[in-house]
């Protein structure tokens, strides 16, 4: 087994002491003309947790990670990652968070490590430390034998395990897994598995959105349900369905919206 | 100077990594040559053998042919990115915007430079014009359009490449912006072709450096909210 160094953000300090959650969202709805893909979810996350995002087709599992990761801006409500309101300093929270889409976002024309090399150098590697973290991640997800390889003749398993490597290589303290098993072969999955154990290990928040609830639960500390655009059911630990005292009154506004 | 340092990393990551994928997409990029060369033999054929036209012409026709290239360029620059939802993951590294746009916009004018410089000879041949002594203006100027070309053409096809008519909004929303740098990169041409009898090139070119500085500063200022949703 290749050795796994799990690279992660400094933590910030709290004001006053206190530690600020690692994910603190406020009413957060988004529309998509007049569809409301997020209804109103106020969600509280605790530093260094691993949360399973479970829920049906459409119930806004995926519209929530890219609120999260600063891809799409919410319609309504606040966030905070780390701390930080993301809606005011997105590019600070793009330093600490890091999101696993659907799409793995590879240049087809590149090899596996010139992809990595250039993933590595964007999220602030030196030249000589970039090329060593890339080969590293590669070794870590099985692809050190494609390396010189061009993505366009990889498949999707392969193309998923490439951007496994690039979450590898980024240094992040909250992790936006979208489907992180889909399309991965049983070698690849348990290869998730053993990525998400180690980033829980090393502090690192974890947020997986999944159709294999079985799977991410018997993984999580906290499940948290969506069901058309709402907060469903928050259970475990280090979750919680949003700030003392917020109010739920908009998020019906906003569901109306989608009659 | 840290900031800087690392922004410079960036621009030179992402223009070397487009770079790589145009000399590697070879078919792509000769297509586009091949297009170019084929709008100045059908513009040749349109004018007539007049060969006293055709170099009157030619200025204007070699940057209609590289306009109609530089089009295709900028367009699959950013097609790059969003093929797989790269475009996306662009947005969400945590760097500078306008170093992101600074290695975008590298990348189109080094491509434009040598679509310019692999169309003057063809320009030089089909259309009969001694090129003579002229070839250090002419390559000036065509550097100089070619930026600012790539300047604006970087903004607007990060603006349409999420578009679902791209291919024809690109062209119709940029074409007009870029018709006064056209003018004057045409005029230096023309200036450069002829030994500048009229002593006009040095403005012209001067011309060209502003638009380019112009074009330079508002793709910078606007390309960090075209990546935003």
């Amino acid at each position: 087994m290749p050795q796994t160094t799990i690279y992660v953000a400094p933590r910030l300090a709290g004001t006053l002491g206190t530690i600020p959650p690692a994910v603190a969202t406020v009413e957060l709805a988004r529309l998509f003309g007049r569809s409301a893909a997020l209804a109103g979810v106020s969600l509280t996350v605790e530093i260094g947790r691993t949360v399973a995002l479970l829920g049906p087709n459409g119930a806004g599992k995926t519209t929530l990670l890219r609120i999260l990761a600063t891809a799409i801006r919410p319609s309504y409500g606040t966030l905070a990652i780390d701390g930080i309101d993301a809606l005011r300093e997105p590019e600070l929270v793009r330093g600490r968070a890091v999101y696993l889409s659907h799409a793995t976002a590879h240049y087809d024309d590149l090899t596996a490590e010139e992809n990595l090399r250039f993933a590595a150098t964007m999220f602030g590697w030196g030249e000589r430390e970039g090329g060593e973290v890339s080969r590293e991640a590669l070794a870590t997800v099985g692809l050190d034998g494609h390396a010189g390889q061009r993505v366009c003749t990889f498949s999707a398993g392969m193309r998923k395990r490439l951007a496994l490597a690039r979450v590898l290589v980024a240094r992040p303290s909250l992790l936006l897994l979208d489907e992180p098993h889909a399309a991965l072969d049983g070698d690849g999955m348990a290869l998730v598995d053993r990525l998400i154990g180690l980033w829980k290990e090393a502090g690192v928040t974890v947020m997986v959105a999944s159709h294999q609830a079985e799977r991410v639960s018997s993984m999580a500390d906290a499940t948290v349900r969506l069901e058309g655009g709402l907060l469903a059911e928050v259970s475990g630990a280090g979750a919680s369905a949003g700030p003392v005292g917020a109010r739920q009154r908009p998020r019906v506004a906003v569901a109306r919206m989608d009659r | 100077m840290n900031g800087l340092r690392q922004g410079l990393a960036v621009a030179m990551a992402i223009a070397r990594k487009d770079a790589i994928s145009e000399l590697r997409g070879r078919q792509a990029a000769g297509s586009t040559l091949f297009f170019a060369a084929l709008v100045l033999l059908l513009f040749g054929f349109a004018l007539g053998p007049d060969s006293r036209r055709l170099a009157e012409a030619a200025p204007g026709l070699l940057w209609l042919a590289i306009v109609f290239g530089g089009l295709l360029t900028m367009a699959r620059l950013h097609q790059l990115e969003a093929d797989d939802g790269a475009f996306e993951q662009l947005a969400l590294y945590p760097v500078d915007r306008r170093a992101i746009y600074a290695g975008k916009a590298l990348a189109g004018a080094a491509v434009m430079l040598v679509l310019g410089g692999l169309l003057l000879p063809i320009v030089a041949i089909l259309y009969a014009i001694p090129i003579g002594t002229a070839w250090l203006p002419l390559l000036i100027a065509v550097a100089l359009g070619a930026i600012g070309f790539a300047a604006i053409g970087t903004a607007y096809a990060g603006l349409t490449v999420r578009m679902r008519a791209r291919e024809v909004m690109l062209p119709l929303l940029m074409l007009p912006v870029v018709a006064p740098l056209l003018l004057a990169a045409v005029k230096a041409t023309a200036a450069s072709l002829s030994g500048d009898p009229l002593g006009e090139l040095g403005s012209w070119l001067q011309l060209l450096v502003a638009f380019d500085v112009i074009m330079l500063v508002v793709g910078a200022g606007t390309y960090g909210f075209l990546l935003e949703d």
